[in-house]
C-alpha cells in the first residue's frame, strides 16, 4: 500500500461536473454586452503578390463597424500580409460587424487584386534551385559546403600566415558539392558525436531508408477563439482560449506596443490544446485591434476550415536515415538528414531530429536538419513536438536491423538501451530511467514472448522518449475557518492538472481531497505561470503546490504551537488537525479552529506561498505493442490489440495518467494510419473532418495501459510529465506491426489502404 | 449562410409550384443542404421544406414489394426488418451513412436526390431494381433508379419535380453491400459495391451489381451481371465478374484515392460482395 492517502489515488477531476453538465465556459460562451463579431479576410491563393486591397464596397454594408489591414497596426509588427501572400488563408484584413453573417459578407466584398505566383508544397521540391522562392534571402549551403566555407573563412582570417594553397585546395573541393545547396531554408540544426563513417565501416549491417511523415493538425475540439475588449483608458481585456495566458499577454504587448499590465488575459476553459494553442496573432491580436478601433468588445472565432488553412499544425518532414550495427546486435552508428516542412515561416521543430538517437547507446551519431519553406501556414507544437516524426524513422529502422541480424525486436532494443551513467549521444550522461522496465512491462502485458499470429496478422513494438519541460509558476494556499483549503494560481488546467495540484495540497495538509478547491486567476490577479504545454504543469505546478502547502504547513504548526503551548517539534499535522506527538496528554486542534484563531494573531491568516521555476527533469519512456491484421485485398488494417506502457515516475492520479496514455496512443495511431493534411497547387485541399480523418472509438480496441513508476528525483512525489511521451512511439509501432503482418515496410505515412495494396502489388502479391 | 425565403407547404402541389422557381432548393433531412449553405456552396434564394407534407414518410409492404417514402429517415431504412431481410444491401448501405444522429435526420429521398455518385443507399436501390416515383404540379411519373442520374449532382428531374417514393419489386434471394473506406464508421465511400443474386439449384438465375463512386453516376455492372446469369458461381466465375465490373467503370482520381485504386477495389469488392450475397441466397 502507498504511504500516501490522496496522491497516487484515482479521484474525480475537479472539473468533472462542470464539463459533464456543460457549465464550463469555453471561449465562444463569452458574450459581453455590445459585442461585435470579427472575421478575418484571407488569401484565396497559396502564393501571390498583392496588387491592391479595396475595402470600399465592404465598408458600405450596414452593420460593418470596422475594417482593418496592416495599415492599422501602429507598431508595424506583421499581423496581416501586405504585398505578398505565402499560403492559402493567410490573413490580409479583418472585419468587425454587428452580426457574424454581415462580417462574413463584408469579408467577401473586400476586393483583393492578386498576381498569382508559382507554388511549392513539397519540401524536396522546395530545396531545389528550380523551386519558387518564398523569401528572398533563404538559401543555405549544404552541410559539406558550409563546413568547407567555414574552413576557408577561418584560414582567410589568419593574417599572419599565408594559407593561399590550402584555400585554393578547399575552394576546388567546394566546387565538388554544387548539388548540396539548398533553397528555401528557414533554419538548420547540426549535431555530431563520434565518427559515423568509422561506425558504418565497422558495421556488419547498414540499413538506409527515407521516411516521409505528413503534416497533421492537433484537431483540438474547440477552434481558436478570443474576445477582446479595449476600454477608453486603454486597458485591454482578452478572454482567450489558450494554453498560456501569460505568454499571450506578453505576445500582445510585444506585437501591439501596449504596456504589459494594461493587458489582462483571462484564460477560458480549453477545448483541447496539444501544443497548438499558444498563437498570439492567430485570433487574439486581430480581436484587440478591432476592439481598439470600434470601442466595443469583439469576438474573433475560427471556423474548422480556418483551423486547417491558418492553424499552426505539426510539421511534416522527410528524414533520410542510416543505421549500422554488428551481427551480434550492437548499434554502432546512425546518421540522419532531415527536411522539415516549416511552411511560410520558420518554426518547425527541427531540433527534435536528434530524437533519432532514441534511448540507445549509439557511439557515433550525426544529425543534420533543415527547416524548409513551402506555401503552407506556419507550424507549432503538437504533443512532443518533432519526436513522433523522428522516432518513427528511428524505430522503423531498428526493426529492419533486428530482422537482418535475426534478433527479436524487443531483445535488440533491450540490449542497446542506455543505463544509468551511460553517455547520451551528444548529450551528457543518463540519469536513472526505467527504459528497460517499461519495455519489459509492455512486452509482458501484451504477451509478446508467446505471441501468435494468423495469416496477415502481425505484431509491432516501438519505444519513444521525451522529457518534460519546466517553467516558472506560483501558487497560494489559504486555509479557511471551516477547515477547507483554497488554492489560487494562474496556470491553465490541461489534462487534469488542477486535479493533481489539489491532490498534492490535500496530501500535505492532510485534508480530504473534497475539502480542497482550486481557482485560476487571470493575468491581472494570479502569480505568473508558465504555459500549459511541454508536459510541464504537473512537474512545475506540482512542485509549486508542494512548496505552498509546506509553507502553509509551517504556519499551521506555528499557530498550533501558540495555541497548544507546545514546542513545534512536538506537533504533528494529521487528518486535518494538529496533534501533540507525545501521547501522555492527548491534545489536538483542528485546521478550522487554527484558521479562526489565526485571524486575531500577529502573524495573520494561514497563507502558504509557493514559487518555483527550474529543476532538472528526467526523461520518460513510452513503449507500445500492437497486433494488427491487414486485409490484403483492400489494404485496410485493423488493430487487434494495442498495449502501451509508460514510465511516469509516479502517478499522482492513476486514472488521469491512463487517460493520457490512451489519448496519446490514439493520436499516434491516427497519425500512422489516417491523418494527413493534403496540399495541392491551391493550398490545403482537405480543410474539414470529411477528408481529414480522425479515428472514432470504432477504429480501435481499448488501449491497455501499463503504468511504470521509476521516480524522477525532482518531480513532485517523483512524478514526470505524462502528456507527451505516449504519442512518440505509436507511428513506428503501427508501421512495425504492418511490416510483420505482410512483410512490407511502409516508410511513408499514413498507412492508407491504397498504399498497402500498391506495396503488396509491387512485391508481387 | 446567405439569407433566403423559407416555405413549409403542406401539399405536394404547392411544394412543386414553389420548387419550379429558379434558385429554389428542397429541404428534406437537411444533412447535406444545410452544410452546403453554411459553406456558401449552396446559395438558394428559396428553401422549401417537405417536412409538413403528409404521406411522404414510411415503409409499407405489399406482398413481395416494398415501398419506401422519400421522407423516410435513413435510420428507419437501416432498422426495418423487412428491408434487412429482403433488401439487405439497402439496409447495410443505410447503416453506413454518417453517424446515428445524422441517420436520424437524413432521408433516403435526400440521399438519392442529392445525386452524389458516392451515396450509400444508391447501390442497394440499384440492385433492388427500384422504381423512383416522382410528382410535380403536372402529375406523376416513375423512372427506374438506374435512369435517374445524369451526372454528379444531376438527375432527370425537371424543375418542380419531387421524388415521393421508392418502390422495390420482388426481392432477390440474397444481397450485400460493401463500402471501401478508411475509418470504420462515419466515412465517405471511396467506392461502394452492392450485389443481389437469385440462385436456383446452384445456378445463378439473376444477378445485379450496383457500383457507387466509380463513375459520374452510380452504375450497374451489367457486363459482369450477364457473365453470372445462367452459370454456377465458381471462384473463377466470380473472379471474372470482378474483373469485368472493374473494366466497366470509369473512376476518377481525387484526394481520397487514385482511379486505379478505385478500379482495383471494384474488382476485389465485387467478388466479395457476390460471395456474401450468394451465402445469403443459400441460407
Amino acid at each position: 500500500m502507498s504511504e500516501y492517502t490522496v496522491v497516487g489515488q484515482t479521484v474525480a477531476r475537479v472539473d468533472a461536473v462542470e464539463k459533464v453538465t456543460g457549465a464550463a465556459q469555453y471561449g465562444a460562451d463569452i458574450h459581453p454586452p455590445g459585442m461585435l463579431y470579427g472575421k478575418i479576410v484571407r488569401s484565396k491563393h497559396a502564393h501571390a503578390n498583392i496588387r491592391s486591397i479595396d475595402t470600399s464596397e465592404a465598408e458600405k454594408l450596414p452593420g460593418v463597424r470596422a475594417i482593418i489591414t496592416q495599415d492599422d497596426v501602429p507598431s508595424g509588427r506583421r499581423v496581416f500580409a501586405t504585398d505578398k501572400v505565402l499560403y492559402l488563408g493567410e490573413p490580409l484584413a479583418a472585419v468587425a460587424a454587428t452580426d457574424p453573417d454581415i462580417a462574413e459578407e463584408a469579408a467577401e466584398r473586400i476586393k483583393i487584386d492578386y498576381e498569382v505566383l508559382p507554388v511549392v508544397q513539397d519540401v524536396i521540391e522546395a530545396i531545389k534551385p528550380s523551386a519558387p522562392r518564398l523569401h528572398g534571402d533563404d538559401t543555405k549551403d549544404g552541410p559539406n559546403r558550409r563546413e568547407i566555407s567555414g574552413q576557408i573563412r577561418t584560414l582567410s582570417r589568419d593574417k599572419e600566415n599565408d594559407h593561399s594553397d590550402e584555400i585554393s585546395k578547399l575552394e576546388a573541393e567546394l566546387e565538388a558539392y554544387p548539388d548540396e545547396v539548398y533553397y528555401n531554408i528557414s533554419a538548420e540544426s547540426h549535431t555530431e558525436a563520434g565518427d559515423v563513417e568509422k561506425g558504418f565501416a565497422a558495421s556488419d549491417v547498414v540499413v538506409e531508408d527515407t521516411y516521409v511523415i505528413p503534416r497533421v493538425h492537433q484537431t483540438y475540439m474547440e477552434p481558436h477563439v478570443s474576445v477582446a475588449s479595449a476600454d477608453s483608458s486603454g486597458k485591454v481585456t482578452v478572454w482567450a482560449s489558450t494554453q498560456g495566458p501569460f505568454a499571450i499577454r506578453s505576445g500582445i504587448a510585444g506585437t501591439l506596443g501596449i504596456p504589459l499590465t494594461q493587458i489582462n488575459v483571462i484564460g477560458t476553459t480549453m477545448g483541447g490544446g496539444f501544443g497548438g494553442r499558444f498563437g498570439v496573432i492567430i485570433t487574439h491580436v486581430p480581436a484587440v485591434l478591432l476592439s481598439q478601433k470600434t470601442g466595443r468588445p469583439v469576438r474573433v472565432q475560427m471556423t474548422r476550415e480556418e483551423e486547417f488553412t491558418d492553424g499552426r499544425p505539426a510539421p511534416g518532414c522527410v528524414i533520410k536515415l542510416k543505421t549500422g550495427a554488428t551481427n551480434d546486435g550492437q548499434i554502432l552508428a546512425r546518421e540522419a538528414l532531415a527536411f522539415w516542412d516549416s511552411g511560410s515561416v520558420s518554426g518547425a521543430s527541427i531540433g527534435s531530429t536528434i530524437r533519432v538517437r532514441g534511448v540507445y547507446k549509439i557511439p557515433n551519431l550525426k544529425v543534420d536538419a533543415y527547416g524548409v519553406h513551402t506555401n503552407k501556414s506556419g507550424t507549432a507544437a503538437y504533443r512532443a513536438p518533432g519526436a513522433p516524426q523522428a522516432i518513427f524513422a528511428g524505430e522503423s529502422q531498428l526493426d529492419e536491423i533486428a530482422e537482418r541480424i535475426g534478433m527479436d525486436p524487443v531483445k535488440f532494443r533491450l540490449m542497446n538501451m542506455r543505463e544509468e551513467g551511460d553517455a547520451v549521444p551528444a548529450g551528457g550522461s543518463e540519469p536513472k530511467v526505467g527504459y528497460k522496465e517499461t519495455l519489459e512491462a509492455v512486452a509482458d502485458a501484451a504477451g509478446w514472448w508467446n505471441r501468435e499470429a494468423d495469416e496477415n496478422q502481425g505484431w509491432g513494438v516501438a519505444v519513444g522518449d521525451w522529457t518534460n519541460g519546466c517553467g516558472p509558476g506560483g501558487v497560494y494556499v489559504s486555509v479557511h475557518e471551516d477547515g477547507s483549503v483554497r488554492i489560487f494560481h494562474g496556470s491553465m488546467d490541461i489534462t487534469g492538472t488542477d486535479t493533481a495540484i489539489s491532490q498534492i495540497i490535500a496530501e500535505i495538509l492532510t485534508v480530504p481531497y473534497e475539502s480542497v478547491t482550486i481557482r485560476r486567476g487571470d493575468t491581472d490577479s494570479a502569480p505568473y505561470s508558465t504555459g500549459s504545454g511541454g508536459s510541464v504543469v504537473t512537474f512545475t505546478m506540482g512542485n509549486t503546490a508542494k512548496l505552498a502547502a509546506e509553507d502553509a504547513h509551517r504556519r499551521i504548526l506555528e499557530l498550533a504551537s501558540e495555541r497548544l503551548n507546545t514546542n513545534v517539534d512536538d506537533l504533528e499535522l494529521k487528518d486535518g488537525a494538529v496533534h501533540i506527538i507525545s501521547a501522555e496528554q492527548p491534545k489536538s486542534i483542528s485546521l478550522g479552529e487554527l484558521a479562526a484563531y489565526s485571524l486575531s494573531t500577529t502573524g495573520g491568516p494561514i497563507v502558504g506561498k509557493g514559487s518555483f521555476a527550474r529543476q532538472a527533469s528526467t526523461p520518460a519512456l513510452a513503449a507500445q505493442i500492437a497486433k494488427v491484421e491487414v486485409d490484403p485485398g483492400t489494404g485496410r488494417t485493423r488493430v487487434l490489440k494495442l498495449v502501451a506502457s509508460q514510465d511516469v515516475g509516479f502517478a499522482i492520479n492513476p486514472m488521469a495518467v491512463e487517460g493520457q496514455i490512451e489519448g496519446g496512443t490514439v493520436q499516434g495511431y491516427a497519425w500512422a494510419m489516417m491523418e494527413e493534411m493534403q496540399y495541392g497547387e491551391g493550398g490545403n485541399i482537405n480543410p474539414g473532418f470529411v477528408d481529414y480523418r480522425v479515428p472514432t472509438s470504432a477504429d480501435l480496441p481499448t488501449v491497455e495501459s501499463v503504468i511504470v513508476e521509476v521516480p524522477a528525483p525532482n518531480g513532485p512525489y517523483g512524478a514526470k510529465g505524462v502528456g507527451e511521451p505516449p504519442i512518440t512511439p505509436t507511428l513506428a509501432t503501427m508501421a512495425n506491426a504492418v511490416k510483420d503482418a505482410i512483410g512490407i515496410r511502409i516508410t511513408e505515412l499514413p498507412i492508407k489502404p491504397e498504399k498497402v495494396v500498391d506495396a503488396l502489388k509491387s512485391n508481387g502479391r | 449562410m446567405k439569407s433566403f425565403e423559407f416555405y413549409e407547404p403542406t401539399t405536394l402541389a404547392e411544394a412543386s409550384r414553389l420548387f419550379a422557381e429558379e434558385h429554389a432548393q428542397l429541404l428534406a433531412g437537411g444533412t447535406d443542404i444545410i452544410i452546403g449553405m453554411k459553406a456558401y456552396t449552396e446559395t438558394p434564394e428559396t428553401v422549401i421544406s417537405l417536412q409538413k407534407i403528409p404521406g411522404l414518410a414510411g415503409i409499407t409492404t405489399d406482398g413481395d414489394s416494398i415501398s419506401i417514402g422519400a421522407m423516410t429517415k435513413v435510420r428507419e431504412v437501416e432498422l426495418s426488418g423487412d428491408i434487412q431481410q429482403h433488401h439487405t444491401a439497402l439496409a447495410e448501405g443505410a447503416s453506413e451513412i454518417g453517424s446515428i444522429q445524422i441517420r436520424n435526420l437524413a432521408t433516403i429521398g435526400g440521399n438519392i436526390a442529392h445525386a452524389s455518385p458516392a451515396a450509400d443507399t444508391v447501390a442497394g436501390l440499384l440492385v433492388a431494381d427500384a422504381q423512383v416515383d416522382i410528382a410535380s404540379a403536372d402529375g406523376e411519373r416513375s423512372v427506374p433508379i438506374d435512369e435517374l442520374f445524369t451526372g454528379p449532382g444531376q438527375t432527370v428531374l425537371t424543375p418542380g419535380e419531387i421524388i415521393t417514393r421508392f418502390r422495390l419489386p420482388k426481392p432477390a434471394s440474397g444481397s450485400h453491400y460493401i463500402k471501401h473506406k478508411i475509418r470504420e464508421v462515419m466515412d465517405l465511400a471511396f467506392i461502394g459495391v452492392a450485389a443481389a443474386v437469385n440462385l436456383d439449384n446452384g445456378t445463378i438465375t439473376d444477378a445485379r451489381i450496383g457500383l457507387a463512386a466509380v463513375a459520374p453516376t452510380p452504375i450497374r455492372a451489367t457486363a459482369a451481371e450477364d457473365l453470372l446469369k445462367g452459370n454456377a458461381p465458381t471462384p473463377a466465375l466470380l473472379e471474372q465478374a470482378g474483373e469485368t465490373a472493374a473494366a466497366g467503370c470509369s473512376p476518377i482520381s481525387d484526394l481520397r484515392c487514385s482511379a486505379e485504386h478505385r478500379r482495383e477495389m471494384v474488382d476485389v469488392l465485387t467478388r466479395r460482395t457476390l460471395q456474401y450475397a450468394l451465402e445469403r441466397a443459400r441460407a
